[in-house]
């Protein structure tokens, strides 16, 4: 191998994962740079669109940064969207992710998500079947994909469309008798609606992260903590900023909207934003736009 | 016999002292020669000179006629040199007799002895003052424009044989006298008004910010929205000119060419090129540059819709403008400077569908941050507003809530504001909050120590860069003086804060 980072693991070597064995068309070997996902550990594939929506964002951050605190491995696919939102959501907070690519192992794809690469390198690694220097093809994804939901003990959907590249992760880690679980949206969302079938097609419900836990075995049932997103973690909010957050959603609000709804001027509005951006509470997106921040 | 008279000559925004003589001779070839380093305009004026002459039953003799325009070193163009060639050949010829000793010239001559409008008219008129002219004969079209102009006589003819007359002292011709100041002072209409939009507090408020201080401003948001139509509203709010920038911006516009009919520049100007325009009409060119669209804005709004549509290289001829507040052009024929002070307003869609952050929007993460890095960071360094103007729904066009207040009020407050800037810097180069240097900014923007704390923390959290730092305080001042405040306090800097730039990640700056 020219570059000393890069390993090749044969299916027949011990180290070669397990979970990679037991699955239809396994692959011969795999080439890895960093390490390998601790087989001690949980892991959940975190996977979704592409063009994700804020919403979107705010829910694959939040499920993966409250998965990696409780100790969960994230594998994905480092794509745009979801992919690569949730893995860097989990580094953030401390976590282990592994990205899977359907190139070879030292090309960047996308290219944007170099910065991601380089913090997976450190904080866990890069798995790929095809040898280094091979650029992305569309025809290698749906087969890595198989990958993805063969390293995990979950597959959770975050936000798809009703045909999507996510459909064919969820059809191998069927094959291969992994649990898919897909958080449910809005029935007029076109993101929501690959979710909402998987659900109707007998999926687990992800409404929290808790539920994801909680069948992973690693919290027990009904003692699920994580069940909603409470507004009493502001404490020390002033009544001001409580009823502005009050009017706040997931979804870009216009401040505008907020000024009209709240009734307050639009000076004092501002700095009560800020303060509240400052608290982490909310978030800009996009000019004059705010949103609830989910994590919180 | 041989005669002389006087008349201009522009160069940029310069005029020079330029003498027309002609010398009908005996003997030789009859020919009609026209010498002096002329622009094919005024080679051409040959024939259009003789036509004229005889369409008023002046005949040119078959003789050797030889016109020279001195100085022979300085390369002349423009159309007005038709009427003092005329005059100079009228004299030689002795249909003038009295003397033209004490007047100036400019016009342009149709075959049928007409004499049309040309450009340039007022800032030959300063320039006829200042050599102590007492007389400047122009095209009556012109007179109003020329008529500015303090302590010369500027007199309108309609065709040669009126110039003749008056000349000759046959007919008198009272000259036209323009009190510029009650120009000024009477109601203007501009073409839209802050009365006719409905809603939009928060993009009120930053146009506001923006016209209090000439802070520059982009404009975001679907489209539909209003952003055109907002930034159409900005001159109106902008106090009124007074006599000496009416003058600078009518000799700008009069040398370019696009003077109306009303002759003077009375209201501040609002030039909004296509997204097409070239390098050369943007900054100004030609062999003798004439200005172009960001000297044509000076005091006044320049307005760029659709801004990331505008070819890059384009819009970077923006940065010297908007750092000296004039633009240097150098050309083989000389470097020329024009004043280019204005405001940038620039409008522009979210994303390429127009709709981010609302969930109408198709676009991919990946295209919108393509989208958004069309506009480069330098040029996005020197917007202190950045600001978004929503989509109107169906009830807010159709409610019957009052629209805001209407320009003129708003435009009494900016005026207050102007004034607080001016005192401040009664003493310094620069007049507005926008322009005021890192080192000015430590002395009139101090911070108290809560703001200082309240920045700080926004500094680290929100990532703000070292530029974006100086821009919030210059804007937070503005805020302040709107507030008739001494010190910048928390409301000011976190709206300040408020029209940073920011999209995520990519324009955080």
């Amino acid at each position: 191998m020219c570059n000393e980072d890069i390993r090749y693991i044969c299916a027949l070597e011990d180290e070669f994962p397990e979970k990679l064995k037991g699955i239809p068309t396994p692959p011969q070997g795999i080439y890895v740079k960093g390490r390998l996902p601790d087989p001690g550990k949980k892991t959940v594939s975190i996977i979704g669109s592409r063009n994700n929506s804020e919403y979107g964002r705010g829910v694959a951050e939040y499920f993966a940064k409250e998965l990696s605190k409780n100790g969960v491995q994230i594998v994905s696919g480092m794509a745009r969207g979801i992919d690569g939102i949730s893995q860097s959501a989990a580094l953030a907070a401390g976590g282990s992710s592994f990205g899977i690519l359907g190139c070879g192992i030292d090309v960047v794809y996308p290219p944007e998500n170099r910065r991601l690469y380089e913090i997976i390198l450190e904080k866990g690694g890069i798995i790929s079947e095809y040898p280094p220097g091979m650029s992305p093809r569309a025809s290698l994804f749906p087969q890595r994909n198989r990958i993805i939901s063969a390293l995990s003990d979950i597959l959770l959907v975050i936000e798809a469309r009703q045909k999507s590249g996510t459909s064919i992760t969820v059809r191998c880690a069927l094959d291969q008798g992994r649990d898919v679980f897909a958080v449910p949206g809005r029935i007029t969302d076109p993101l929501s609606h690959g979710c909402n079938k998987l659900i109707a097609d007998g999926a687990g419900i992800a409404t929290c992260p808790g539920d994801i836990l909680e069948a992973l075995g690693l919290i027990k049932c009904g003692k699920n903590k994580h069940r909603k997103i409470s507004l009493k973690k502001f404490t020390n909010l002033s009544e001001k900023q409580l009823k502005i957050i009050r009017y706040l959603d997931y979804n870009p609000i216009n401040i505008n909207e907020i000024a009209y709804k709240t009734g307050y001027d639009l000076s004092d509005l501002t700095l009560e934003l800020l303060k509240l951006e400052l608290k982490g509470c909310v978030e800009k997106a996009g000019q004059g736009f705010y949103i609830l921040k989910m994590n919180t | 016999m041989f005669s002389s008279v006087h008349s201009l000559a522009l160069h940029g925004l310069e005029v020079r002292e330029v003498s027309v003589e002609a010398d009908i001779a005996e003997g030789g070839l009859p020919v009609f020669e026209m010498v002096g380093f002329l622009g094919s305009e005024i080679k051409e004026s040959k024939d259009r000179i003789r036509t004229a002459l005889r369409n008023c039953g002046f005949y040119l003799p078959p003789k050797r006629i030889t016109v020279n325009l001195s100085p022979a070193d300085m390369r002349k163009t423009g159309s007005h040199f038709d009427l003092p060639v005329a005059v100079s050949l009228l004299r030689s010829m002795g249909i003038i007799t009295e003397s033209t000793d004490d007047t100036v010239f400019a016009g342009e001559l149709s075959l049928s002895g007409k004499i049309s409008k040309v450009t340039g008219i007022l800032p030959m008129a300063i320039k006829a003052h200042e050599l102590n002219y007492k007389r400047f004969i122009v095209p009556k079209e012109n007179a109003a424009e020329g008529g500015a102009v303090d302590g010369i006589e500027v007199i309108g003819v309609s065709d040669i044989d009126e110039v003749i007359r008056f000349l000759n002292k046959d007919i008198v011709i009272d000259p036209r006298r323009i009190d510029v100041e009650e120009l000024i002072n009477t109601k203007k209409l501009y073409s839209a008004d802050f009365s006719e939009i409905k809603g939009q507090k928060a993009a009120r408020r930053a146009i506001e910010v923006a016209a209090s201080g000439m802070h520059n401003i982009l404009l975001t948001g679907p489209p539909g929205g209003g952003k055109s139509m907002m930034a159409k509203c900005i001159p109106s709010i902008l106090p009124d000119l007074t006599k000496d920038e009416c003058m600078e911006i009518t000799g700008i516009h009069s040398i370019a060419g696009i003077l109306g009919s009303e002759g003077l520049v009375t209201k501040r100007p609002f030039i909004s090129p296509h997204h097409t325009v070239s390098r050369q009409a943007l900054s100004g060119g030609g062999g003798i540059p004439k200005p172009g669209d960001v000297s044509l804005a000076h005091r006044g709004v320049l307005f760029l819709d659709e801004f990331p549509e505008f070819a890059r290289s384009t819009i970077e001829i923006l940065r010297q403008p908007m750092e000296d507040r004039e633009i240097h052009i150098s050309r083989a024929s000389g470097n020329y400077t024009f004043p280019a002070n204005f405001l940038l307003a620039a409008a522009m869609n979210p994303c390429k569908c127009g709709y981010y952050p609302d969930k109408k929007c198709t676009c991919s993460e990946t295209s919108i941050k393509k989208y958004l890095s069309g506009i480069s960071g330098p040029i996005l360094d020197r917007i202190d507003i950045v600001c978004n103007v929503e989509g109107l729904s169906f009830e807010d066009l159709n409610s019957d809530e009052t629209s805001g207040e209407d320009s003129a009020t708003i435009r009494g407050r900016v005026t207050d504001t102007f004034e607080i800037q001016k005192k401040r810097f009664k003493d310094m180069r620069i007049n507005f909050n926008s322009e005021m240097s890192t080192k000015d900014i430590r002395v009139f923007c101090e911070l108290g120590e809560k703001e200082e704390e309240l920045f700080k923390e926004s500094f680290e959290i929100l990532n703000l860069s070292a530029r974006g730092y100086h821009r919030i305080l210059r804007c937070a001042r503005t805020i302040a003086d709107m507030d008739h405040s001494d010190r910048i306090s928390c409301v000011h800097l976190s709206e300040a804060i408020g029209y940073r730039s920011a999209y995520r990640g990519l324009w955080n700056v």
